[in-house]
């Protein structure tokens, strides 16, 4: 028993620095993350799905704190959801418990690692481990498993002269299930043809986001962001 | 009416066509000479359409050959058809169509140029110029008819075929179809092949004539000769005929009696004895009813018709 | 030649069931296009439900390509039908109206009637398919515009830019109208052999209804005879909203296409050289 009781205070122990520095790095990413109240920036989005024959498309993507974005475009454009809605501010809830768990190189960069698991029942994302740049104040990697679309990497590749800490390309890695496509529409009198790939082999794919010509802070409108 | 030429128009030999087991024409031969109207007689069904058919090259021979203005009708099949002129059995249009349009369609691949004007002529010949605007599907089967021979009229043929031009015409149309073709041969020296079913018909128009029957040939020469045979058949209806037959045994008349059926006796004798025979018959108390001389071809076409009937 | 391809041209517009295949698209084809009007939304939902679950997309995917796409895809089946209603009646509708003796008793060759008739039949097939493309392309283009095109081909979701798309439209419908034209060859075909327009009209329907149901069924023996159904290559005009193009394929497919076309017109002038014409 008393074993047990000394087991618990070592652990607490233990964990209590780590959350402490988890939540400290996360805190100063938000700070960080905060300069900048809201943009608009140029992408040009490059799909690579197995399933999913895109062509390059551009867009633009509009931000304003906290959490409201929006994706444009003249014509068509596609971004997986949690590319487009992941952003440091999210972190700023504090709905999760992090844990920092060790430093890494990354890309011959020194990062610290912090395990982010959120806190009740309505996320979709049951762990995420991030790699955030303590010196940069910067996320460079979040790594997520989610209840229904897999997993899902997301890297992020800062300029060196920019002072906001927005990316400028990022790198979307899933693995998600085959998908069931709707057949209405589809009927071209062949039944679907029978694939090199093993039928529920779950799908790869990529998606990069290069973003240009940032317009940080000139206080975008509202209704921007409304849908018509 | 003799042959006015001796030219051969249509020539065919040998010519037979069958279609699976049935025999339609049988070692066909028949010559038509430059003006005649050629009479083609036979009961229904007897090959007359087949052979017509086959001289506009609708159908193909099993054998034998056919010439046309001295030409191979299978090897210069283009030329010859260029001038005939032609109805096969009934006439046939695009009913949705007005009948001008018809014409239209046909002259433009008679071979000729053929104007709007001669195309009213040709209604006009046939009374239906008024009508042609009308769709040929409002016209009745004697408009057709007459449309019919506008048609073979149009691009002015040497050699014209009808094939049966009075059937379903009324007794006044019967004679205006004749008399338009008593016009195209006197006036306009064209060769006409006529065929028919009907005897009449065919000793009002033609000059020579052939029988066909189940696709041979039966009778053929020139239409007057055969129609004036001398030899009768004729027949006498008598009260009792089993007395008359006593009467005539022993006598020259047995042998010229042909066929006896009930109280009728049928003889094959010349115009002149027909008074004698009756004498006789009085004389031994055989009552004659009646004496109706037929004439044998008449006969033979009536028994042949029957058959087929 | 050309006069007896305008007299054939003359009588296949001078009827009454020439304009029922006008007809018929004229009326789906807005139909199509009301419908899309108020439902097309969801049919776009619809199509893309999965791949909203993991994306975010924006655009004009509800515009003229899209519905045109879905028209050529839900017609191929039924245009055949109102092609044969004039194909199959070109041969035997003269025989019924007995107006082979009209027109064959003339100085033509029947070599070249045969084939008058068949490029009028062609000609007709061909303005069919460009009415369809008429009536789907440009008329949609005024009501929806244009944009992208999604479809869905077998399992896989294809998004083509808006500029890439005309091309690939003008390559199906011609490939359509070469595909039509076969089945306007065997209804000739079949109109030849027999004297009443229903019969060619009836069986090439089955021939393709039949065609088109041992294609569908996925049993290997069935599956193995499918590439010498020549119905599998009418809607071969699909290989043009494939990314990439095989272009290969499709010249395959037209070699098929134009041996069909020439082995039933072919067989028509041989059957029609010979034919005893007996109506």
């Amino acid at each position: 028993m008393k074993k047990m009781i000394l087991l618990i205070i070592i652990t607490v122990i233990e964990i209590f620095p780590q959350q402490k520095i988890a939540d400290e790095l996360i805190n100063s990413v938000i700070a960080n993350f905060n300069t900048v109240k809201d943009y608009e920036v140029d992408v040009e989005i490059k799909v690579d799905v197995e399933f999913l024959k895109v062509p390059d498309s551009k867009a633009k993507i509009y931000f304003k704190q906290p959490d409201k974005i929006r994706l444009k475009s003249e014509g068509f454009a596609l971004l997986p959801k949690e590319g487009l809605n992941f952003s440091p501010s999210v972190l700023s809830k504090k709905d999760y418990t992090a844990i920092y768990e060790r430093d890494v190189l990354l890309n011959g960069v020194k990062t610290s690692v912090v395990k982010v698991i959120p806190i009740g029942e309505q996320s979709n994302i049951i762990l995420s481990t991030l790699w955030i740049d303590p010196v940069r104040k910067l996320i460079r990697k979040v790594e997520s498993t989610t209840k229904t679309n897999g997993t899902f990497v997301i890297e992020l590749f800062y300029s060196d002269n920019f002072k906001y800490p927005l990316p400028e390309q990022m790198t979307f890695t899933f693995n998600i299930d085959k998908m069931n496509l709707p057949k209405a529409f589809t009927s071209d009198g062949n039944p679907p043809k029978k694939k090199k790939r093993m039928p529920d082999a779950p799908t790869k794919g990529i998606v990069v986001v290069k973003y240009s010509n940032y317009k940080v802070n000139t206080g975008l409108a509202d209704n921007i962001f409304e849908e018509h | 009416m003799k042959s006015v030429n001796s030219e051969l128009v249509i020539e065919i030999k040998n010519l037979s066509k069958s279609f699976k087991n049935l025999i339609a024409v049988d070692n066909l031969n028949i010559n038509v000479f430059q003006g005649d109207v050629f009479g083609f007689l036979g009961p229904n069904g007897a090959g007359k359409s087949t052979t017509i058919r086959m001289l506009l090259t609708l159908i193909k021979p099993n054998k034998g050959s056919i010439k046309i203005f001295g030409k191979d009708l299978f090897k210069e099949r283009l030329s010859i058809l260029r001038n005939i002129g032609a109805i096969v059995e009934k006439p046939d249009f695009y009913g949705y169509l007005p009948a001008i349009k018809n014409l239209e369609i046909v002259s433009k691949i008679s071979g000729h140029d053929i104007s709007k004007k001669r195309i009213m002529e040709v209604l006009e010949l046939v009374g239906l110029a008024e009508r042609y605007k009308s769709k040929v599907k409002t016209f009745s089967h004697g408009m057709k008819q007459r449309l019919g021979i506008a048609q073979a009229l149009l691009h002015n043929p040497d050699l014209i075929i009808l094939d049966e031009p009075t059937t379903g015409l009324d007794p006044m149309g019967m004679k205006e179809i004749r008399d338009l073709i008593i016009h195209l041969s006197r006036d306009l020296k064209k060769t006409i092949f006529l065929s028919s079913h009907i005897l009449y018909e065919v000793e009002q128009v033609a000059n020579r004539m052939i029988i066909i029957y189940k696709g041979t040939a039966r009778v053929e020469g020139n239409v007057k000769d055969l129609l004036n045979a001398t030899n009768l058949a004729v027949t006498f209806e008598v009260n009792d005929s089993e007395k008359a037959k006593d009467i005539l045994n022993e006598t020259r008349w047995k042998e010229k009696l042909k066929n006896v059926s009930g109280q009728k006796l049928e003889f094959n004798i010349e115009n002149h004895e027909i008074a004698s025979l009756n004498k006789y018959f009085v004389e031994y108390g055989v009552d004659v009813y009646s004496i109706i001389p037929t004439r044998s071809l008449e006969e033979y076409f009536l028994k042949i018709t029957q058959e087929t009937n | 030649m050309f006069t007896l391809i305008s007299i054939e041209l003359y009588k296949i517009f001078r009827k009454w069931r020439t304009y029922i295949g006008f007809i018929a698209i004229g009326i789906l084809v807005p139909i199509i296009h009301i419908a899309m009007i108020y439902e097309g939304k969801n049919t776009i939902d619809f199509m893309t439900r999965n791949i909203q679950q993991s994306f975010i997309f924006v655009g004009n995917l509800l515009n003229t390509y899209l519905i045109s796409y879905i028209v050529l895809n839900s017609l191929t089946v039924h245009i055949p039908f109102l092609i044969t209603l004039v194909g199959g009646d070109l041969l035997a509708g003269e025989a019924t109206a007995g107006t082979y003796r009209l027109m064959l008793t003339r100085p033509i060759t029947r070599e070249k009637f045969v084939t008058a008739k068949f490029i009028a039949g062609v000609i007709y097939t061909n303005l069919l398919i460009f009415w369809l493309a008429l009536m789907s392309l440009v008329v949609g283009y005024f009501i929806f515009g244009v944009g992208e095109l999604l479809i869905i081909r077998g399992d896989m979701i294809i998004i083509f830019e808006k500029e890439d798309i005309l091309w690939r439209f003008v390559g199906a419908y011609g490939y359509a109208s070469l595909g039509m034209t076969v089945v306007a060859s065997l209804s000739f075909l079949f109109s030849s052999l027999v004297e009443n327009a229903i019969g060619p009209i009836v069986s090439t329907m089955a021939v393709i209804i039949v065609f088109v149901i041992i294609s569908a069924i996925n049993v290997d023996l069935l599956q193995s005879i499918k590439p010498y159904l020549f119905t599998n290559y009418i809607s071969s005009w699909q290989l043009f909203f494939d990314q990439p193009v095989d272009f290969n394929e499709i010249l395959k497919s037209i070699g098929i296409l134009i041996l069909h076309i020439l082995i039933f017109f072919g067989a028509t002038l041989i059957i029609f050289r010979r034919k005893d014409i007996l109506t």
